[in-house]
């Protein structure tokens, strides 16, 4: 149900100059399927879920969705999908059920058939008691809670949650997850974006390790484990890490000369949280 | 779910077209959001419902405050105005000198009273300094003598009044029309004594009788009024909502919310432009309206109203043209004011940039208001001007006048709503204004990275920088020039010196320092080989068509005396230097400069990322705004509009240079063609008081084979569609490691 080859995105930045924040990204999802987006802050995972929403268009490369291509035809795209992110806020000045109705009707859904799907939404996500309460007044979970509904209004056949269990308490986030296996039960076709390896072990069919816009490896979680023949997830994550900071520096090493765009010379740069 | 790829492909084109009932959709939401919020509420409703009416109240208690204080005079030296005809009549001046004197409260002292103690003048003065009294009529000693009354300076009346003082100033203008009425009955009985026949003294009677409508006297004021008002608060009454639904929305991250919901970019534009425009008009009306009631009220109690009824109740039914006319202001101002507020991050942000945006605007709603400005066919051209006068005729029953100039107006109206409306769209489409930004600015940096990330060729903030240098320094450089020089060659300087040094010198340096490829950041590239005689047939056959806009438009706006007559020496230095030199200097010069400068380096900037539109419309403006003379520049941006064109179907610079060439060389060798003998001349032009004119056959034809030019080059596709053009061409070593090592090598 999504395509996506070599895909690159730059921005203009006036610290780093021509910015390859996506760089020659590949992947696909199927139907039924949980895909995890793994990388540490800034590795461009966000850039590449918003791409997939069409609210950023690709430098270069394509992306399919649900057999409509993000760049012809990204209304059709945006109907055929859900988004979720710690971006796409929910309005303060309008109650929980308002704000998933809204959307709904945004979506041309008929006045009957929302009314149902809604009851049914605010039912399964135990919604039902802050039905009537502004978004100005709702706690994070409940945001993200509202904003999850907002997104599956219309039953997308593909769903995206860009570090949908940030700032979730532990509840929440179980109940979250439980949702998402659920959907991929229904035969839904699920793209998750995360840093944390916990959340991708339990959950993902199959992961891609994202770095400095790169896909450093891909594949189910056993798979994963053969070929760099380490068990434990976290430290195989980091290993795959280091090693691809080391090939950096060498390269600039041997090549003084070439402007780097990032300070390779400092690895730890990319792993700090962005201000 | 089966659909093969032709009926997807059919379905997502129509889903790619603004619904109704979504932009319905969002415009509803944008509406309730904004009434539930409690800042819009008070600002738009209640705060001019309850402002007028406490402001009238204010004015009621002042001028209540002011009726108590009648004006307070004192007369000094009473004693003194013995042998006079009566100035005053027991506590008041005499019959028949003041007009009304309840309003009056008068004291009179002899002289010796004051001067038993201390001394006049001194005394005097600190009344009228404390405030005690408003003013004082000093009549002296000296006074009485009749000998030195007319002579003598010490003799005469003396006023002493306060200017810092209103109080002071009003009585002072009554006490001289007492006066003066005084001085008159003197006059008046020193003739009759003498046996002068009265009636010699007035030889007619005057009667001044205002014979406009009564509906008409009022409108006058409030047709100027409200108007005013009405746009001030429109534009207002846009900013804030606009600033809310954009830049607030994307602080508060809403906005992706909505940009990943199947709602379109024109869905959103549209419903977000219907809001602000709604509540643009409503602060408009409800600001009007209330001041309407308010002051028709205040001015009644004050009784300002009633006899001289400058400013009485405004005639209601005519005010309704003021709606009428209201719509597609606001929509514009809106449009504007969500285009600008795009930009900004944050409210706080939003409120930084529309301050521009309203300095630029209120000059066009302060200039209806100048005196003497009325429609006439240059003011209807000009956005919002235009409209407000139409307002105003409309509203003073001026209708035949009115009529006349609705199309021009709803033209120049409807072409600025449309342009802002699409500039409003395009923001909405560009990721930079929707996603950019928020990054902290450093000169260093900054400079580090206008080198480091130099392209082709110029971005268009560059090209925006280059075109605003170039029209800054132009204008000081007018400021100082003060005089016209009357030789050859100060006159070459003073044509020559702002093209190389202000025009063709600062694209040439951003070109050389901010790009990496000169040639192709001044777009010097050979376009397909007919193009270029073609060019020069095109400036030649164009030039009869550009004689006639310049007529039209100096008739249209004509150019003062002053101006013309200021021109002169320069005209007749141009006239007689030899024609070879003029050539070069009139016509080779600009063509090279401006066409580098325009078409060149700015076009370059302003055409890239899909910008071929803001390409041709904001280089003809450049330019226009660069000849300095208004009706030059309006001839100027037409004519940059067509070399634009150009210059965009064939990319490149070339074509310009020589279609600038013609047409300027045409423009300073009629006369030689006339006076040249030639007989051809004959059959395009004919002499006239006004120099050589073309004749009407030959401007019609030749503008066909312009037209016929023009329509050829359209045809021609350009060798590399510079909009589309990647940003960095040559840039991408970094990422190709290979590269590094033979570059080392
Ligand atoms: N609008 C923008 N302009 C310039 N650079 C940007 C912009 N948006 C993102 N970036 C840069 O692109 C890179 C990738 O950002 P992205 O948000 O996709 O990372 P991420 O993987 O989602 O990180 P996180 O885990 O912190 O959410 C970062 O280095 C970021 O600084
Ligand atoms: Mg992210």
């Amino acid at each position: 149900m999504i395509h996506v080859q070599h895909l690159t995105k730059t921005y203009d930045d006036l610290q780093r100059g021509r910015f390859v924040a996506v760089d020659e990204v590949s992947f696909s999802v199927n139907r039924g399927e949980i895909f995890g987006l793994l990388g540490p802050n800034g590795a461009g995972k966000t850039t590449v879920l918003r791409i997939l929403s069409t609210v950023l268009s690709p430098t270069s490369g394509i992306a399919n969705v649900a057999g409509y291509d993000v760049v012809t035809d990204p209304a059709e795209v945006r109907r055929h999908i859900g988004f979720v992110s710690n971006n796409t806020a929910i309005y303060d000045r309008m109650t929980a059920w308002e704000m998933v109705e809204y959307f709904g009707r945004l979506h041309g859904m008929s006045a009957s058939h929302l009314n149902e799907r809604l009851e049914t939404l605010f039912t399964q996500l135990r919604m039902n008691d802050f039905r009537d309460v502004p978004g100005a007044k709702m706690s994070t979970g409940m945001k993200q809670k509202v904003s999850i509904a907002r997104a599956m209004v219309h039953d997308p056949p593909v769903l995206i949650f860009d570090e949908a269990t940030l700032g979730l308490d532990v509840l929440v986030a179980r109940n979250l997850l439980a949702v998402i296996r659920s959907l991929r039960d229904a035969g839904k076709c699920l793209i998750f974006s995360t840093h944390i390896m916990s959340e991708v072990e339990r959950l993902c069919d199959r992961i891609a390790i994202m770095h400095r816009g790169k896909i450093l490896d891909s594949g189910t979680l056993p798979e994963l484990r053969d070929r760099h023949d380490e068990h434990d997830f976290e430290e195989l994550f980091f290993g795959l890490l280091s090693r691809h900071e080391h090939a950096d520096c060498e390269a600039l090493q041997s090549h003084p000369d070439g402007l780097a765009p990032v300070d390779f010379t400092n690895p730890a740069t990319s792993m700090e949280a962005r201000s | 779910m089966n659909l093969t790829s032709q009926q997807k492909r059919k379905k997502a084109r129509t889903a790619g077209r603004p619904r109704l009932s979504a932009i319905w959709l969002i415009y509803a939401r944008e509406m309730r959001d904004q009434l539930r919020d409690r800042r819009t509420l008070f600002t738009i409703a209640i705060l001019p419902i309850l402002l007028y009416p406490l402001v009238g109240m204010l004015l009621l208690q002042i001028a209540q405050f002011t009726r108590q204080h009648p004006t307070s005079i004192v007369v000094v030296g009473t004693e003194f105005l013995t042998d006079a005809p009566p100035l005053l009549e027991g506590e008041k001046f005499a019959e028949g000198l003041a007009d009304n004197n309840e309003r009056l409260e008068l004291i009179h002292y002899k002289w010796s009273d004051i001067a038993s103690h201390s001394d006049v003048a001194e005394e005097t003065s600190a009344w009228v300094r404390d405030g005690s009294f408003d003013l004082v009529i000093m009549v002296p000693p000296e006074f009485a003598d009749s000998s030195l009354r007319g002579v003598d300076e010490k003799a005469s009346v003396q006023l002493l009044y306060n200017v810092a003082s209103d109080q002071s100033m009003v009585a002072r203008d009554r006490v001289m029309t007492v006066l003066s009425a005084w001085r008159g009955s003197w006059i008046r009985d020193r003739l009759a004594t003498s046996g002068v026949d009265m009636t010699m003294l007035d030889p007619f009677k005057l009667n001044d009788v205002d014979i406009a409508p009564e509906r008409t006297r009022e409108a006058a004021f409030w047709s100027k009024l409200l108007p005013f008002i009405m746009l001030v608060w429109a534009m207002t009454g846009a900013f804030y909502p606009a600033i809310d639904l954009v830049a607030g929305e994307k602080e508060r991250g809403t906005l992706e919310t909505l940009l990943c919901s199947p709602a379109l970019r024109g869905e959103i534009v549209w419903g977000k432009l219907g809001a602000v425009t709604t509540f643009s008009m409503l602060t408009a009306i409800l600001n009007a309206g209330s001041m309407l009631v308010t002051s028709t009220f205040v001015f009644g109690q004050i009784g300002l109203g009633g006899a001289n009824a400058a400013m009485g109740s405004p005639p209601l039914a005519p005010m309704l043209w003021l709606l009428v006319a209201l719509v597609p202001l606001s929509a514009l101002f809106s449009a504007l004011a969500l285009a600008v507020a795009a930009m900004a991050r944050s409210s706080k942000e939003g409120q930084y940039y529309l301050m521009p945006l309203m300095m630029v605007t209120l000059p066009l709603v302060l200039l209806p208001m100048l005196p003497g400005t009325t429609l006439s066919v240059g003011t209807s051209l000009i956005p919002v001007t235009g409209m407000f006068l139409l307002v105003r005729s409309l509203v003073e029953g001026q209708y035949a006048t009115a009529i006349m100039y609705i199309p021009m107006v709803a033209f120049v109206t409807g072409l600025c709503l449309w342009m802002a409306t699409r500039w409003a769209r395009s923001q909405f489409d560009d990721e930079s204004v929707l996603f950019g930004g928020g990054e902290q600015w450093e000169l260093s940096m900054w400079v580090r990275h206008l080198w480091r990330d130099r392209q082709t060729a110029a971005t268009p903030a560059q090209a925006f920088a280059c075109g605003a240098i170039i029209l800054v320094t132009l204008f000081f450089g007018k400021l100082a020039v003060t005089d016209v020089p009357t030789d050859f060659v100060g006159i070459a300087k003073l044509v020559s010196l702002p093209q190389f040094a202000m025009i063709l010198f600062p694209a040439i340096m951003m070109a050389l320092v901010l790009t990496t490829s000169v040639r192709k950041s001044l777009r010097i590239r050979m376009p397909h080989w007919t193009v270029l005689p073609l060019s020069v047939l095109v400036g030649f056959t164009l030039h009869p068509a550009y004689t006639l806009l310049a007529r039209s438009v100096s008739y249209a706006y004509p150019i003062s005396e002053e101006a013309a007559l200021a021109m002169q020496p320069f005209v007749q230095q141009i006239t007689d230097a030899p024609w070879v030199s003029i050539i070069l200097l009139m016509a080779l010069v600009p063509a090279i400069c401006e066409e580098l400068a325009f078409r060149g380096f700015i076009f370059g900037g302003l055409v890239r990322e899909n910008g071929r539109f803001r390409a041709v419309v904001v280089t003809a403006i450049m330019f226009g705004i660069s000849h300095g003379i208004v009706q030059q520049s309006i001839c100027a941006t037409f004519m940059g509009l067509m070399l634009g064109w150009v210059a965009l179907r064939t990319g490149s610079v070339l074509p310009g240079i020589l279609i600038h060439f013609t047409n300027n060389t045409m423009s300073v060798s009629m006369d030689r063609i006339m006076n040249s003998g030639w007989e051809g001349s004959q059959l395009l032009m004919h002499s006239t008081e006004a120099g050589p004119e073309y004749r009407p056959v030959w401007i019609i034809i030749s503008t066909l084979m312009a037209v016929a030019c023009l329509l050829y080059i359209a045809s021609l596709r350009p060798a590399v569609d510079e909009a589309k053009a990647d940003l960095v061409e040559s840039d991408l070593e970094y990422i190709d490691p290979t590269k590094a090592i033979a570059v080392s090598m």
